[in-house]
């Protein structure tokens, strides 16, 4: 009797693709098409106007600023999410008495909702506000600073307080990496007198590679899709100083502009596609084996 | 070793998946309780007109004060005609687009109440709400004006006040400090020095809500174009001339900029934001501020001994006082799906027995010729008899615009965030204004 190789029959998969298709692929689709229109709130018809609402984009100096400011978000938080999230898993992963509480602290601000975070963030970073005091009772007068209504450090702030948020969750997955890394390797590594910090290099940070790279994946992805933190802590402001894409494609929305929203959301999938599917191949190449 | 980014990744995915449903689970109960409640009331009503109908009723969670969807008014209705009002309280940033994208779907409700100088910019008034010309309270209205767009009637109200804008202040503070009202830009800022020595904010400026930062242009502007230049905001909607040639809207906005340059303003006033303006008054924390005499009402039913008045704008000799158009009206979507009992409503808050005690309790301004105008706040009649009897009002910017504002306001915003001056304010707001009036396609963009 010959046996099937395979478990289940590919039919099983019809389900969830459809699922995909009618809520994923068919709008993406569709999005795609008006985004070469002028679909408007106060028109009736469309018309094709090819490549103008991309043209557009590239040339009105708020979409720039916020196509800038999305990249300073996506690189910042990146960097700080996946470094502090990697200290806090290789501290957290030894032998401490309150790591398990520390760990459940250090998680905990990721199931807050946004909404909660800016309320107790909004206060603290005002001028007069928790944080430019203890910056003054210090003698660090120099450090406070007007932090969500100064121009030019509103997009940083943001992103600190995004990191703050998500870094434990990084933290969380590192952890999981850590933890599947044999003992083994520990021993002999110490036997062959290697030190810390030569042990992390050589055998943590290679075998903790498939941990690495899906955070960089996350965080990277949700850089650049970010909204809720920007749309709840400045609204986009001062001005348009901390517009990024996400709240860009609001105000198209808001003001009638349909096509360009769509546009601009055509541009932001397309942007996340290119820059993480490379990645995600290259890291993938650079993964060993155990 | 590739096996373990999948093992990784498929634990990730079923964590979202189980935190995606709970969230699903949890926010069921309402958006699910109002479809059904529409859904139930669909099937009865829709060609009899009368009992057992449900009709929507979509508000800013903003407006869920107003006097049309006060539950005592939709109570009474229903028990009088069988029919019931379903609220839609829509989240207050987002109500513009949420009624477009409703509005675009034709999933419209049966009635929305919303600005009608914001809905001919933003909601496209001609292609989506139904023309009430022919309705019966119409004869009776005394002021038809506030009510139509285009030369028709496609809005319901039972006042008549338009708000008026200028500076509210207290006037305890000017009596014990012994100040008069100012009557140009120089007196005003002698004025904010006196308040500022005895020890009290002189203007408070909540400019995170950045519409708040154009209180003092939108009256300015329309002031000094009714003074100098009657046709200037015909010109500059039909793109004969721009923003940024009045040399007097950039020293308009310079002036603004200046009261707060000179230290007569809350120090952080980007991070404050409208909500606290009726708390700041009622402690006596500032004297002034550039808003509508609503912010009057606001702080009257919080403390009724309280002595707010309003004057104009004092950018320069005699302004006269603002006046935004009336707000608050109730529209009916020319593809409501309970027309008849849609109107009914409107029908039944007209009648004189239901519009007189709505009237009486809001002290509005009656628009019924049958229904009375009750006894005015004290502020409101020194409204009536300095402004409004004398013909001392302008309409403001608001009411010439076609297009979207929300722009300028950011742009205002950034004045004082540092990011721009007074002219490269009006440069900017040149660009976008014809970028939307363009999308708009009016003649000479």
């Amino acid at each position: 009797m010959k046996i099937s190789r395979k478990l289940y029959s590919y039919y099983l998969i019809w389900p969830a693709l459809l699922v995909y298709s009618v809520f994923f692929v068919v709008p993406a689709i569709i999005g795609l098409f008006y985004s070469f229109t002028d679909w408007r709130l106060d028109r009736v018809g469309l018309n094709f106007i090819g490549w103008d609402n991309f043209e557009r984009i590239f040339t009105d100096k708020t979409l720039l600023l916020a196509i800038k400011n999305t990249l300073i978000f996506a690189v910042v938080t990146v960097i700080g999410k996946n470094l502090i999230g990697l200290a806090l898993a290789v501290g957290l992963n030894m032998r401490l008495k309150s790591r398990n509480i520390l760990r459940a602290i250090f998680y905990s601000p990721s199931i807050l909702s946004v909404l909660v975070i800016s309320i107790v963030f909004t206060p603290m970073l005002r001028s007069e506000g928790t944080i430019n005091r203890i910056f003054e009772s210090v003698g660090l007068d120099f450090l406070a600073q007007r932090w969500l209504t100064d121009p030019q450090i509103v997009i940083f702030t943001v992103a600190a307080i995004s990191i703050w948020q998500h870094a434990g969750f990084q933290m969380a997955i590192y952890l999981a990496g850590l933890q599947s890394i044999s003992k083994d390797y520990y021993e002999a590594a110490t036997i062959d007198g290697a030190g810390a910090w030569r042990s992390f290099r050589s055998i943590t940070l290679p075998l903790l590679l498939p941990a690495l790279n899906i955070n960089l994946m996350l965080t990277l992805i949700g850089g650049l899709k970010v909204f809720s933190e920007v749309f709840v802590l400045t609204g986009g402001g001062p001005g348009n100083a901390s517009q990024v894409v996400g709240t860009i494609i609001l105000r198209s929305f808001g003001e009638g502009s349909w096509g360009l929203g769509t546009a601009v959301n055509t541009l932001l999938f397309a942007a996340v596609t290119v820059i993480a599917i490379p990645l995600l191949i290259f890291m993938r190449r650079k993964e060993v084996s155990e | 070793m590739k096996q373990k980014t999948r093992k990784i990744a498929a634990g990730l995915l079923g964590g979202l998946v189980a935190v995606s449903l709970a969230a699903c689970g949890g926010g069921n109960a309402s958006p699910g309780a109002s479809t059904a409640a529409g859904g139930g009331g669909g099937d009865t009503g829709s060609s009899s007109g009368g009992s057992g109908t449900t009709i929507e009723l979509a508000i800013s969670k903003s407006s869920q004060d107003s006097a049309f969807v006060q539950q005592d008014l939709l109570d009474a209705f229903e028990k009088e005609t069988g029919i019931k009002v379903n609220l839609q309280l829509l989240p207050a940033e987002q109500t513009a687009t949420v009624l477009q994208t409703k509005l675009a779907v034709d999933e419209t409700p049966d009635i929305i109440q919303y600005n009608l100088a914001s809905a001919t910019t933003d909601l496209n008034l001609e292609r989506n709400f139904e023309i009430l010309d022919d309705e019966p309270w119409v004869s009776r209205l005394e002021n038809k004006e506030v009510l139509s767009a285009y030369g028709h009637v496609y809005s319901f109200h039972v006042s008549q006040d338009t708000g008026m804008q200028g500076v509210v202040y207290n006037k305890d503070i000017f009596d014990e400090l012994g100040l008069s009202i100012p009557n140009n830009f120089e007196e005003f800022l002698a004025v904010c020095e006196k308040i500022k020595a005895a020890g009290i904010t002189p203007v408070f400026m909540p400019y995170k809500d950045n519409w708040a930062a154009n209180v003092w242009p939108a009256a300015a502007f329309a002031d000094y174009a009714d003074k100098n230049e009657p046709d200037l905001f015909e010109k500059i909607n039909s793109n004969q001339k721009k923003w940024s040639d009045v040399p007097a809207f950039a020293d308009i906005l310079q002036q603004q900029y200046e009261v707060y340059e000179k230290g007569y303003t809350n120090g952080d006033l980007l991070s404050d934001s409208y909500d606290m303006a009726v708390g700041k008054f009622l402690n006596k924390e500032v004297a002034m501020m550039f808003m509508g005499d609503w912010l009057i009402q606001n702080v009257a039913e919080n403390d009724p001994n309280m002595r707010l008045g309003l004057f104009p704008i004092p950018y320069t000799q005699d302004a006269k006082l603002g006046a935004s158009p009336l707000g608050g009206q109730l529209f009916i979507p020319k593809k409501a799906k309970h027309m008849a009992e849609a109107k009914k409503f409107l029908d039944y808050v007209a009648r004189k027995d239901v519009a007189q005690p709505i009237v009486d309790k809001q002290k509005y301004v009656s628009i019924f010729s049958d229904v009375t105008t009750p006894e005015l706040p004290e502020y409101k009649q020194e409204i009536v008899d300095n402004y409004i009897t004398p013909k001392k009002t302008v309409l403001t910017v608001d009411a010439h615009m076609l297009v979207d504002r929300s722009e300028l306001y950011r742009l205002l915003q950034d004045e004082f965030a540092g990011g721009l001056d007074a002219q490269g304010v009006l440069t900017a707001w040149d660009e976008k204004f014809a970028q939307l009036m363009k999308d708009k396609e009016v003649e000479g963009f």
